[in-house]
């Protein structure tokens, strides 16, 4: 009988110092530098094989022999890669502004109104992001082609708001949904119309969820490459994500060049997710993604 | 027994508008109130079947009912937040049946405070102001007026997360009385604070009810904030309302507190020619008490053992809310209420006897709602 609650206990012990191991600052910090160290080395590698030049980057070994700038002037200037990220900016922000613009109302209006058909226009809202974009890009194609719109960069805008609206629309809901209506009835009761206790009260409570709205349409939308590929074959209209598959020639691929794209091209990323740090990380979990 | 029927035949007013009272005397005519909900699942959903209150000058009426009653929807009815699916709602002798919530001239406190998060205190108390284009000074001086009638100048810098339950109340409370309307409401004020600071609350709202004097209409489930807040009580069920006339600290017996007919006090009852399970027991909170502090009552048949929930000590009572140990009972009834003596040594969750006062006993007959005591 004792031998037994011994036994118990022992064993007990045991998984408790298991757990307190595993669950230890140790263990989770060398989860953690590990999984930050599988993010970061492609990305580094890329970084690093960009400085090697041309026949550099064939040779085998880690830092550049010569250290040169040289792809970054040639993909730059000579390949005009320049105007795939002016091309890029245009695109990334007009696309993220009129996504607030549409997602922001639309999002409070599922979230607090009930209107003939609500429930069936959400869902319609829902289904049209659940098949895989690719089976619609045909008759998406003829439509801008209709409109003349090919190779322009409205034409590439308006793929990238049809792309990404309904996601954003159906986050915002989330994020109104989670603001209590008390809220909106109180400012009604206080003495404001419906827009006003939208605009005065509720918006500016509403600001973690748009900025994580703005910052997921933004990189959603820089990095695109299907409907941008198939508008655009111009300098003059091409984003960033489709300039970068130039340098993947017929019969070779020029690695340096692809690697100075390539951090060019991630570099607006890095500087939004930096900046913004603070609303992606509060933003998201604590209002966005919470209560569907 | 003579007490019985005095008390039987106290006015119950049914509330005909017009009937009773000058016009001028009423501020909110709730008239015929109806609302339907529909509902996905059950279809149509009744929550208030054609009721009509009229609510008097200055005078605090206190909406009671179990959940579900439909007293928080006419409220929200004549806040203008929900819109009648028939009848109509004066303020003021005006018709303000469709007209948005600004239009009305009300406030509302809401139970969960509805404080606005990302504005100061200040900015809470100003904004039904500034909404309503005050000029600045006037705005000043009236948060300045109002922070000081609630005890919180202290708090006008401070946002509303940093602030305790009870000092959100008194925000909120703040921002309802800061303009002055015609009418207050109140939806559950209360029921989000403990136990101790709702007393406190309680308190203090009679206080300010005082002070400032306006008409007041106030949803609430709890029968001890009733009876301690409210100048009338209109008793709220399935949709339908019962305004009982006696003021301040009385309710009428024949609603609020009902107990389950336990056989041992039947016993009693022997005149009654219908069927046992026909009759609902009832008896005030007060005509219940603690067996140690009344033997001289104590007989066979009128000790029962119930559950101690909460304890409210009032000064000159104690109010108990208590559950029958009775299986059956507690199932017919649920929640019951006493007052006893302010020395009692009863402590909360525990189970106590209780020795109940058959003089003062009620009984109802089921079908007819009537108090049929002999």
């Amino acid at each position: 009988m004792s031998t037994e609650e011994n036994y118990d206990r022992i064993s007990y012990e045991t998984r408790q110092r298991f757990w307190n191991v595993i669950e230890g600052p140790m263990v989770v910090h060398l989860v953690l530098a590990f999984t930050v160290l599988l993010i970061l080395v492609p990305i580094g590698w890329m970084a690093i094989t960009s400085f090697k030049g041309a026949q550099g980057a064939f040779i085998a070994g880690y830092l550049p022999a010569e250290f040169t700038f040289d792809p970054y002037e040639r993909v730059l200037i000579e390949n005009n890669y320049w105007r795939s990220v002016v091309n890029s900016i245009v695109i990334s922000t007009t696309t993220t502004f009129l996504v607030l613009l549409f997602s922001v109302p639309a999002g409070y209006a599922f979230s607090r109104f009930r209107f003939p058909f609500d429930n069936a226009i959400f869902i319609g809202v829902i289904f049209s992001r659940l098949f895989p974009p690719i089976g619609i890009i045909i008759p998406y194609f003829q439509g801008i082609a209709a409109l003349n719109l090919i190779n322009t960069v409205p034409g590439i805008i308006i793929a990238q708001v049809y792309l990404w609206l309904p996601l954003m629309i159906y986050i915002m809901r989330n994020f109104f949904i989670s603001i209590p209506e008390e809220i909106d009835e109180s400012a009604l009761v206080d003495g404001c119309t419906q827009f006003q206790a939208f605009r005065r009260i509720v918006l500016p409570l509403a600001m973690p969820g748009i900025a994580s709205v703005g910052i997921l349409t933004f990189l959603y939308s820089w990095r695109e490459f299907l409907f941008s590929f198939m508008i655009s074959s111009t300098t003059a209209s091409k984003p960033i994500s489709v300039a970068v598959f130039d340098f993947v020639g017929e019969v070779n691929v020029s690695w340096e060049m692809i690697s100075a794209a390539g951090v060019v091209a991630i570099i607006p990323t890095v500087l939004v997710v930096i900046f913004f740090q603070q609303y992606i990380v509060t933003g998201l979990p604590s209002g966005a993604l919470k209560g569907s | 027994m003579s007490d019985t029927k005095q008390r039987t035949e106290a006015p119950v007013e049914e509330a005909i508008p017009g009937e009773t009272e000058g016009e001028q005397d009423i501020n909110v005519r709730i008239d015929s109130l109806r609302k339907v909900f529909q509902d996905n699942e059950k279809g149509e959903v009744v929550a208030v079947d054609g009721i009509s209150i009229d609510v008097h000058r200055d005078e605090f009426l206190v909406l009671v009912g179990p959940s579900g009653c439909g007293k928080t929807t006419t409220l929200r009815s004549v806040a203008g937040l929900e819109t009648p699916t028939d009848g109509r709602i004066i303020i003021e002798n005006e018709d303000v049946t469709g007209l948005d919530p600004r239009e009305r001239d009300i406030s509302m406190v809401f139970q969960n405070y509805a404080l606005y998060p990302h504005k100061k205190v200040r900015e809470n108390l100003s904004f039904p102001l500034e909404v309503r284009s005050y000029p600045k000074d006037e705005i000043d001086s009236r948060v300045e007026h109002t922070a000081e009638l609630l005890d919180i100048p202290e708090l006008l810098e401070r946002k509303p997360s940093a602030l305790s339950g009870g000092q959100q109340q008194r925000v909120a409370l703040g921002r309802a009385i800061v303009r002055e309307p015609a009418v207050f409401l109140m939806d559950e004020p209360l029921s989000n604070l403990d136990a101790k600071l709702r007393v406190q609350m309680r308190t203090e709202l009679n206080d300010l009810h005082k002070r400032v004097g306006k008409t007041t209409i106030y949803v609430t489930h709890d029968q001890a904030e009733a009876m301690t807040l409210g100048d009338r009580v209109a008793v709220m069920n399935n949709g339908d309302v019962t305004v009982r006339k006696e003021g301040n600290g009385h309710v009428a017996e024949s609603d609020v507190f009902e107990i389950g007919l336990s056989s041992d006090l039947a016993a009693d009852v022997e005149e009654w020619d219908g069927d046992l399970d026909d009759l609902t027991l009832g008896l005030r909170p007060e005509d219940i008490h603690d067996v140690e502090m009344a033997n001289e009552l104590v007989e066979e048949t009128n000790t029962f053992d119930a559950y101690v929930r909460l304890i409210e000590p009032m000064g000159s009572d104690k109010f108990l809310t208590l559950t029958p140990t009775d299986a059956a009972a507690a199932d017919a009834g649920g929640e019951f209420s006493a007052r006893i003596s302010p020395d009692s040594p009863i402590e909360e969750d525990e189970v106590v006897t209780l020795v109940a006062n058959t003089e003062k006993l009620h009984l109802f007959d089921n079908r007819t709602g009537e108090n049929v005591s002999f």
